[in-house]
């Protein structure tokens, strides 16, 4: 969880970070206590956001693909990220999305596979922009 | 095979947050937050995890 870390920058910048998982709230609630996790964390368990936001479903190439597998476990080295038990629709893929103050969407990222997602860095830039 | 698609889809973001807008989701504490709510008053950036694991 990368993000958490830039809670503080993104803040200062007056927006918001809203984490939305596709459980329910005990289970965002002990994903938050697990991951040493501070922001807020909403339960979708039917998916409903996920839709509306455009996010896929992942093909089993686009989940387990030698590709994704690849670029996971590096990532996952990277940042000391490992992957526990799945919880929700292990097929539902996420993304991210910067909404501005009038409701327009001013920056997007739905993750084409398991391994596609959007960087801090990217999300902060768009923040600022917004 | 674990509820995969059978093929390639494509995302498709909305130019316009109003279909989340209105969408209600309790928070890891059971609260109720309407989306819309969230950027009301500044910029936010919604994330949505693959899944909790």
């Amino acid at each position: 969880m990368q993000l958490h870390r830039a809670r503080a920058e993104i803040e200062a910048l007056g927006a918001r970070l809203v984490l939305i998982g596709q459980a329910t709230p005990r289970q965002a609630a002990h994903f938050r206590r697990r991951q040493g996790v501070e922001l807020p964390v909403l339960a979708d368990e039917a998916r409903t956001t996920y839709k509306s936001a455009g996010a896929k479903k992942a093909t089993f190439n686009e989940l387990l693909g030698p590709k994704v597998l690849a670029k996971g476990m590096a990532t996952s080295a990277r940042y000391g990220v490992h992957q526990g038990r799945t919880i929700g629709h292990a097929a539902q893929l996420g993304g991210a999305m910067v909404v501005r103050q009038d409701g327009s969407v001013a920056w997007s990222h739905m993750s084409e596979d398991a391994s596609d997602n959007a960087e801090p860095a990217e999300i902060i830039a768009a923040l600022r922009a917004a | 095979m674990l509820g995969t698609a059978k093929q390639r889809g494509h995302t498709s973001a909305p130019a316009r947050a109003d279909a989340l807008a209105d969408v209600v989701l309790p928070d890891h504490e059971g609260h109720d937050v309407r989306l819309g709510d969230l950027w009301r008053d500044g910029p936010v950036a919604l994330v949505w995890l693959r899944h909790y694991g």
